[in-house]
């Protein structure tokens, strides 16, 4: 159990490739954060450097307030979880959960009680003898799970830990890892390309991009107020249609919104196809596409006029024929004012 | 290929039995000749089916051997050979292994320059560079001794190469986790990397015993005593003898027996063999 603090770090790789620009980031004692991002944002790189696994170009590194720079990963007392699990493919899987003990000296029985609670919690009782090549994908993740529980680290790092399972595998084991980390209350930091696995995960949120950090906060602070548009396009799916003031005020009266605006964003679901009774935005497209997806419609549409492309969520069996033209209604509370310039939220 | 054609089972079958005679026609006409009397070859005309000579042949040959041509009895040149096959072996594995750990896995200065300059050695083999070879070891007074036979042998370019690119096919994770786990790095080497290179690493033990077990013209060079003669070298000293017929009949039968410790080596080795060469899965 601990904090994790990251003071101006920097990372600069060799070519004057800076993959960090000087970034903080405070993380509380048993908080679930997740890092999340394009490939190539340095979210990856991060978690390395937390881990030891990279140097630190510049900034400092702390872990339960002692700076950790200049530290092994070992002794830095954190375990990490693997995209591609790293299993030693010669081991037993028991050997693979008491290595990292045996290499701190634990005494005999008390690997043997660790091992044993760390297989009932994740249910690998039965794959104890068994080598890693005779496991499913999801057994596997379970043992690099287990790998990292045994220690009893005052972090856990996962580094896209679910990425090479199934779909449905995936769900499943994003409901353990979040139900484990509860349970256990380890301080952990998560890192993923998937803004679901990141929403339905995080206590806290990290957008990055660019080596930068483009928002930190609770899932659906994120997704109700972007700071950015970064994080407007890339938390929620379908993402937030993004549309010129310039053709909103053409088409109809446009609220007022900050001096700064020129781009307005509006969520997918927050389209209606129905006049609304507070104050809204009124536009008009084709519908392109009739998506259905199950419990929702996306409807691809053709905004009149500029042609622009956008998406609306709207319940199931609604009536838009393909080609047929309809009214779209928005409130003027669900707008997102940014700047295309600065790329930040105006209001 | 799975057409199924007579003829073409016909044709493949007899490719194949053709190389099979090929290969195994003089190590028949070997042993054949091994079984004769000492006269049989005077007639000039080599026998096909085997005489009765054999064990006496044998015994002689393992007992006694032929000490009229200079060369020491069997049984040394035997344990010469197997020695020296061996020491050869393990010395070019160890050498090797630790060599493709340190490119591999380290960062040093001129890390690129020592992997090259171990490779272009595979362009020099001993046959190449014998006369400064022998040079150095006659200075360093290593004639006639087990160490002269073999370290001039051991350096290995092949084996760094090739355990090289079984070490570059290993995830880099397995060593992030390796270091996450605690494990330094000849942690990691002995806990790791080693138990995963073992099909590798018999495999190369056969293909560097056979290489160490043929070995002629470098034993040849640098051994004078006849304590240190191996086996390889020492067939040739039993053929050529002046003023008299080569004893074929017992010069086959030192060949025969030359030809079973290789032998027996590939057939204990062959399952760890065939699966170094072949398996994929890490």
């Amino acid at each position: 159990m601990a904090t994790i603090q990251l003071s101006s770090v920097k990372k600069v790789y060799a070519g004057n490739v800076t993959a960090i620009h000087n970034l903080d980031l405070d993380i509380k004692d048993g908080e679930l954060v997740v890092l999340v991002g394009p490939s190539g944002c340095g979210k990856s790189t991060l978690l390395r450097m937390i881990a030891g696994l990279e140097t630190i170009t510049d900034g400092t590194v702390s872990i339960d307030g002692k700076v950790v720079n200049q530290k092994e990963p070992a002794e830095r007392d954190i375990a990490m979880v693997f995209q591609n699990y790293a299993l030693y493919p010669h081991m037993t899987v028991r050997g693979n959960l008491e290595y990292g003990l045996k290499n701190r000296g634990t005494p005999r029985d008390e690997i043997d009680s660790r091992v044993a609670e760390a297989a009932r919690i994740l249910e690998i009782d039965a794959l104890l003898e068994r080598k890693p090549r005779q496991l499913s994908g999801g057994q596997r993740q379970r043992v690099a799970m287990g790998r990292a529980i045994v220690r009893k680290p005052k972090a856990f790092l996962f580094d896209e830990p679910l990425s090479n399972l199934d779909a449905k595998l995936r769900g499943q084991m994003r409901i353990e890892i979040k139900r484990l980390q509860r349970n256990l209350g380890t301080t952990s930091v998560y890192v993923t390309h998937d803004q679901l696995e990141a929403m339905t995960l995080a206590d806290r949120l990290v957008v990055m991009n660019a080596g930068r950090i483009e928002q930190v906060g609770e899932a659906m602070a994120l997704y109700d107020r972007p700071e950015t548009l970064f994080v407007a396009g890339f938390i929620g799916s379908p993402p937030m249609n993004l549309v010129d003031i310039a053709y909103l005020r053409e088409k109809g009266r446009v609220p007022e919104l900050p001096a700064a605006t020129d781009l307005v964003g509006f969520r997918p679901d927050t389209i209606r196809l129905t006049p609304l009774a507070e104050p809204h935005l009124t536009l008009a497209a084709t519908v392109e596409l009739y998506e259905p997806v199950g419990g929702e419609t996306h409807l691809h549409l053709r905004l009149e006029g500029s042609g622009q492309l956008i998406v609306a969520a709207v319940p199931a069996r609604t009536a838009a024929p393909e080609g047929s033209m309809v009214p779209l209604y928005v409130a003027s509370a669900d707008l997102h004012p940014f700047n295309s310039q600065t790329g930040k939220r105006t209001d | 290929m799975v057409e199924n054609r007579p003829w073409l089972n016909v044709l493949t079958h007899l490719v194949l039995i053709l190389g099979v005679a090929i290969v195994a026609f003089p190590v028949y006409i070997a042993f054949i000749a091994s079984t004769q009397a000492p006269n049989t070859f005077l007639r000039g005309v080599m026998p096909l089916l085997p005489g009765d000579h054999m064990v006496a042949n044998y015994t002689e040959m393992l007992t006694t051997g032929m000490s009229t041509s200079g060369a020491p009895p069997l049984g040394l040149m035997l344990a010469n050979s197997t020695l020296m096959a061996v020491i050869i072996t393990v010395g070019k594995i160890v050498i090797s292994i630790t060599s493709a750990f340190a490119i591999v896995y380290f960062r040093f200065p001129l890390r690129t320059l020592a992997f090259w300059l171990i490779f272009v050695t595979l362009m020099l083999p001993v046959e190449v560079r014998i006369i400064p070879t022998f040079a150095v070891v006659a200075n360093l007074g290593l004639l006639n001794s087990y160490a002269g036979l073999t370290l001039p042998l051991i350096a290995s370019a092949t084996a760094t190469f090739l355990f090289r690119q079984f070490f570059l096919t290993v995830p880099d994770e397995l060593m992030e986790a390796a270091r996450v786990d605690g494990a330094g790095a000849m942690k990691f080497f002995r806990d790791i990397l080693l138990p995963l290179s073992r099909t590798n690493i018999g495999a190369l033990s056969v293909i560097l015993f056979i290489y160490g077990w043929v070995q002629y013209l470098w034993p040849l060079l640098v051994t004078t005593d006849s304590r240190y003669y191996t086996i390889v070298m020492g067939i040739k000293r039993m053929a050529t003898r002046a003023d008299s017929e080569p004893q074929w009949q017992l010069v086959m039968a030192a060949v025969i027996l030359a030809m079973l410790p290789p032998v027996l080596v590939v057939i204990l080795m062959q399952r760890l063999f065939v699966k170094g060469l072949v398996e994929t899965e890490k």
